[in-house]
């Protein structure tokens, strides 16, 4: 297991800095260049922009810009945001633990739902319930998930007294402590819904055949013909064992945890680093969007080799197979 | 489209009467809270550097200027100003300085007094290239300001000029000396400069949750009283619907810039009104007069003037506004806003004809000669591409517009959206055939020298299109010079008529501003440069508040 974590991470890290690279080059050649919306008004003077890019080392040859930004990641320093003129180690730190919050609320919901959903459809498999769910499943997987953030937000916030995005309540300094988390769950609760609703389906339709290949196999059928009642089989013998495709398709949604789910965080003014992977883009906030980059490819490879772990841990055949 | 049409009619009418009401039941009642919906935060709060809509306006309700200017937006002489940190000021006999006597009980946030040496400290930091001010070009007529005595600043000039008063006090927000210290260039990006400021205005800052809110209080001790509001609070609301939701469901009070489309939504909301700003705006198709290929060379369309002459005929402007602003937009008249003084609105315009288009093209030479639609001459198709900004959704409507009805002229029109950065690219470097720009303008019309005179149309000016006209660039600088309205006017309404007759640009839309505002606020003077200005002065009677006003503000 050594080996193989080593392997992997050293695969990982190349992985990382080569899409860092990638990225770095790739939002350089983009046409324009930071400090756009300034640029616009017509009393900038040549001499004022060319003092910006000096100061933010903009009139260096990309390559010694790209040598002076990865030596400073490996001293710590990742850079200053351009557009929010903050070190974007700041940036990051203000957004991370929202997206964190966001998405490990909507995954654990959207992963609970998914397999109860799965559940219930092969105890009834054929049947009419079944049949809806299934129907329900495939309409959250085809609905667009700004349309479906948007119809939350609308319709929720009518039927019931829940804020209208944000993170949290204006006057959330005014709040006890019991207080700011009651606020701190309600602002979380529609989007981490709308989230729950756009991973379910995935969920519940992955489970649902994993289930389907599994009740056929000898020790579901041994376990049956002992008189284990139908939901004591399900749930002890044949979800155990249908849980690996699972454990891969939340490696691969690891991502999502740390960069985030744009619509949904602009739609809900979620401030998490879907947004701000997205306006370093349109602002052309290099160090800001490289360097969230970084993170969320370092999440891919983590969230990859989790997964893999998880998977050997669950069925040790995986390793002896390799 | 009829909804919509009565739902703008009701509130144009409306306007003016929540105006007078607002006025007139303004009131000395404090208290409240004013919530704000913005779409995202500001890069910086240090007012030499905010550059964004959002950190002007709370520069200007946490700072102070020397004087503001009045309603009348007028920037000759002094006539309108209204006194703020200088209480008086004295024109030395030559003009060639301005004596500004300091309001004896003005104080800093923290407590300290504003005095005179921190005005020439200020136009220190606007000035010095080192830290980079995008404003520091406006202060290009003053040599120095020097600080007589605690309580006098004196700003000196070289040369004597009209708008020398404006160029003193509209440009700078006077900066607390003792905080920012010898901080220069890249230094003034520390938080406590950048994120929490501390000035003299009516309003002090309290705190800024990124990405999430920034909060102002009322400053109760203010040498000029406290504001009405007890607090402000900006809400960060990046998406459009969500922020009119907020606004639609009491989380929000205003929203400073409606579209068009969603009139009705707030118009048909009983708790909301509506106010209708005539903005400092517009926006037009600038052609290149330059070969974008070889900028050294001119373009081989648009260097014909009677073929640019031709392009402007054969479009039906007013329908094209219409059609993108309903009627929250005027067919803009030129390089101008109707909201000047000096602008005069009867300018003769190029009107529309397709059939004079159709015969001044023929007579040019471009005839359809293999009859797939687009005219050619000499083996060159009458065809150019038009780079507009992806985000604008009203340009990219009269974009769409514009290409059918030159289709019908037998001209092909390429539309290409571009994001923002990429859009502003391919201006600075000048490469493109025709780009659909807008400009916001300052209350000085002193602007056009850089946007449409040959100043600007070197390689990092903003005359993108690169016109010149020794003609239109005289009667500028005459209107500059004159010291009378009347004069002004006169020199203007001659440099605008030459621009509009060389057609260098196509004028498309003045837009207006509409404004979506809680009933229960009281919105006496809402400015067309700076809607916020007046904030210190709106109010929320007693008897209208709601919970949220009752909220006692932090201290």
């Amino acid at each position: 297991m050594a080996a193989f974590l080593i392997r992997r991470l050293i695969q990982g890290a190349i992985v990382v800095a080569l899409v860092a690279t990638l990225v770095f080059l790739l939002i350089h050649a983009a046409p324009g260049e930071p400090f756009a919306d300034s640029l616009e008004n017509p009393s900038v003077s040549e001499s004022v922009r060319q003092t910006w890019r000096q100061a933010y080392g903009l009139d260096r040859p990309i390559g010694e810009q790209y040598a002076r930004y990865v030596a400073a990641v490996f001293q710590g320093n990742l850079g200053f945001s351009t557009s929010r003129h903050r070190p974007v180690a700041d940036v990051l730190a203000d957004a991370l633990p929202n997206t964190m919050l966001l998405m490990g609320t909507g995954l654990a919901l959207g992963l609970f739902a998914g397999i109860a959903v799965a559940v219930a459809q092969v105890r009834r498999r054929g049947r009419r319930v079944d049949r809806l769910l299934s129907g329900v499943s495939l309409t959250f997987l085809a609905v667009p998930d700004f349309w479906l953030a948007m119809l939350v937000l609308v319709v929720f916030t009518r039927l019931f007294p829940l804020p209208i995005g944000g993170a949290s309540d204006l006057f959330i300094d005014d709040f006890s402590t019991v207080g700011r988390i009651a606020d701190r769950a309600k602002h979380l609760l529609l989007p981490a819904l709308t989230l729950a609703l756009l991973y379910f389906p995935i969920i519940a339709r992955h489970q649902r055949a994993a289930l389907l290949e599994t009740l056929p196999a000898e020790y579901v059928v041994t376990a049956r013909a002992k008189g284990v009642r139908e939901s004591e089989v399900i749930r002890r013998h044949a979800l155990r064992n249908a849980v690996l495709p699972i454990v891969t398709l939340l490696g691969i949604a690891f991502p999502a945890l740390l960069t985030g789910a744009v619509f949904i965080e602009r739609v809900f003014s979620w401030p998490g680093m879907g947004l701000v992977i997205v306006e370093s883009i349109g602002s052309r906030d290099y160090p800001l969007l490289t360097s969230s980059v970084i993170l969320s490819s370092a999440f891919v490879v983590i969230g990859s080799i989790l997964a893999d772990v998880v998977r050997r841990s669950l069925d040790p055949r995986i390793g002896d197979e390799r | 489209m009829k909804t919509r049409a009565l739902a703008i009619a009701a509130l144009a009418l409306g306007v003016a009467a929540c105006g007078d009401e607002s006025a007139r039941r303004s009131t000395s009642d404090t208290g409240g809270t004013l919530v704000i919906s913005v779409g995202g935060d500001p890069e910086t709060l240090f007012p030499p550097l905010a550059s964004t809509t959002t950190g002007q306006m709370i520069g200007d309700l946490v700072y102070d200027r020397l004087a503001e200017i009045g309603d009348s937006l007028n920037t000759v002489g002094d006539y309108g100003f209204q006194p703020r940190l200088a209480k008086t000021w004295d024109w030395a006999p030559d003009s060639l300085s301005i004596a500004f006597h300091i309001d004896a009980g003005a104080r800093w946030h923290d407590g300290r007094p504003v005095r005179a040496s921190d005005v020439a400290f200020t136009y220190r930091m606007y000035a010095d290239s080192v830290n980079g001010s995008p404003f520091s070009t406006a202060l290009e007529s003053i040599d120095s300001v020097t600080a007589s005595d605690s309580l006098t600043a004196t700003v000196w000039f070289g040369e004597k000029s009209p708008m020398q008063f404006y160029d003193a006090v509209h440009t700078m927000l006077i900066l607390p000396a003792h905080i920012i210290g010898s901080a220069r260039g890249t230094a003034l990006r520390d938080p406590s400069i950048a994120r929490n400021p501390v000035g003299s205005g009516r309003f002090r800052f309290v705190k800024w949750n990124a990405a999430q809110s920034i909060e102002l209080a009322s400053d109760t001790a203010n040498y000029r009283g406290r504001a009405n509001l007890d607090r402000v609070i900006l809400t960060i609301a990046p998406d459009f619907n969500t922020a009119l939701t907020r606004l639609l469901g009491g989380e929000a009070d205003l929203i400073e810039q409606v579209p068009a489309a969603n009139v009705p939504d707030v118009a048909g909301d009983s708790a909301i009104r509506t106010i209708l700003i005539s903005s400092l705006d517009y926006n037009f198709v600038q052609l290149n007069l330059n070969d974008p290929a070889n900028a050294g060379r001119p373009h081989p369309l648009f260097t014909d003037r009677e073929l640019r002459r031709a392009l402007t005929t054969a479009l039906d402007r007013r329908r094209i506004v219409r059609n993108a602003y309903d009627s929250l937009a005027s067919v803009a008249i030129g390089p101008t806003v109707r909201a000047y003084p000096t602008t005069d609105t009867a300018l003769r315009q190029i009107p529309f004809s397709r059939d004079a288009a159709v015969r001044t093209l023929d007579s040019l030479g471009w005839k359809d000669s293999n009859g797939d639609g687009v005219r050619d001459r000499n083996g060159r198709k009458l065809e150019f591409a038009l780079s507009v900004p992806g985000p604008s959704k009203a340009r990219n409507t009269m974009a769409v517009l514009i290409q059918e009805q030159l289709r019908q002229a037998g001209v092909k029109v390429n539309i290409e959206l571009l994001d923002f950065a990429a859009f502003i690219d391919r201006e600075n470097k000048r490469n493109f055939d025709a780009v659909f720009h807008g400009w916001h303008v300052e209350p000085s019309p002193g602007g056009i020298r850089q946007t449409w005179g040959s100043a600007g149309a070197a390689p990092g000016g903003t005359n993108y299109g690169s016109y010149r006209n020794t003609v239109f660039d005289a009667h500028v600088d005459s209107a500059l010079s004159s010291t009378t309205l009347a004069g002004r006017r006169k020199h203007f309404t001659m440099a605008y008529q030459t621009i509009i007759d060389d057609a260098p640009a196509i004028w498309f839309a003045e837009p207006k501003r509409v404004m979506a505002v809680h009933r229960r606020i009281r919105t006496p003077g809402v400015r067309p440069d700076a809607w916020w200005a007046g904030i210190p002065d709106w109010s929320i009677p007693a008897g209208e508040r709601i919970p949220r006003d009752r909220a006692i503000p932090p201290r």
